[in-house]
């Protein structure tokens, strides 16, 4: 089986990388830089509002921009197979914290005692990060012999899901 | 407020410029004519894809640049004249197309690397999905705009 090619791997793990970390930096707010548009002037990192709103959008985006650009460099720096593990695990951790912290919160609505642990991100976090440490082990030799290039999309998608999830309160004012 | 409208317009053409390119690439990727080209559909399907990647991308950076440019007047102009109005969805609908536009654009790289000459079978489906997807973050950001400035456009 032949190698992907570095430019290949470089640009499907710029776009993976990019996507996963926009998705932090805007639900953290780490932007790298803020712009006040009123007054037209720019500072470092995270700032507050003055004289008018402030823009962390830019900021986001110089953010994710760095941090993919070095993971990508990474990425077409070590062997394939690697890359595609590091993928597959944190796709599967991402959709298993999803759907054990919904469950988890399911169940604690429906609960007719008091399960207050259920409410524990981190509880979650651990959990998922086990069933996808478990996945990746049992995955099949060739899930992670080449890189797949359908990350490219999928992780853009499911990070657009993510973004749009967080803009509900917009909608249901 | 004239230089913002005109910028605005541009930024609009543009996108109309890059609405053609790419649909008519991710139409001819996902359904290429076999046989020669007869009425209106088929001959929209029949146009040779590889020859608008340079286009799509230059025009989607273009047209990207420009809308943050007038982003930075929409967020202290028509945006709160929006949020004073209890305009809620169309500011959220907007908010969306920024992290859509960034998305797209973060595509752009493995777009380009997937249309390389001489195509690479390897990456056919990728470079299929990709092409539609930007397609759909095109349409998307393309009305999502019509509907922002519908809603409370500069000058209005």
């Amino acid at each position: 089986m032949m190698a992907s090619s570095k430019l290949a791997v470089f640009t499907i793990v710029f776009g993976v990388a990019y996507a996963a970390i926009y998705v932090i930096s805007t639900e953290l707010n780490l932007p790298l830089l803020t712009y006040h548009p009123v007054i037209g002037e720019v500072d470092f990192l995270w700032t507050p509002e003055r004289r008018g709103p402030a823009m962390y959008w830019y900021g986001w985006m110089l953010t994710s921009l760095i941090g993919a650009v070095v993971l990508a460099w990474i990425a077409s720096a070590v062997p394939e197979a690697w890359v595609q593990r590091v993928i597959l695990f944190g796709c599967l951790a991402a959709v298993a914290y999803l759907a054990l912290y919904a469950l988890a919160l399911f169940i604690y609505d429906k609960a007719t005692v008091e399960l207050e642990f259920l409410k524990s991100r981190s509880l979650s976090v651990v959990a998922a990060l086990v069933v996808a440490a478990a996945i990746s082990f049992f995955a099949p030799t060739k899930w992670n012999q080449r890189l797949w290039p359908g990350w490219v999309c999928v992780v853009p998608i499911g990070a657009l899901g993510v973004l749009a999830y967080y803009l509900t309160p917009y909608f249901t004012r | 407020m004239a230089f913002w409208t005109t910028l605005l317009i541009i930024h609009g053409l543009l996108a109309v410029a890059l609405l053609g390119a790419i649909t008519h690439q991710a139409v001819s990727a996902w359904m290429p004519v076999r046989s020669k080209a007869g009425n209106f559909v088929t001959r929209f399907r029949a146009v040779p894809s590889t020859s608008y990647v340079t286009a799509i991308i230059v025009l989607y950076v273009v047209t990207f640049v420009m809308g943050a440019w007038i982003y930075t007047q929409y967020r202290f102009t028509s945006r709160l004249a929006l949020e004073q109005l209890r305009f809620f969805k169309t500011v959220g609908v907007f908010e969306m197309k920024e992290h859509v536009a960034t998305i797209g654009m973060i595509l752009l790289p493995a777009y380009w690397a997937f249309w390389r000459q001489p195509l690479s079978e390897d990456y056919a489906a990728a470079r299929k999905n990709v092409t539609l997807l930007l397609a759909i973050i095109v349409w998307a950001n393309f009305l999502v705009g019509h509907i922002a400035n519908n809603a409370r456009g500069f000058g209005s």
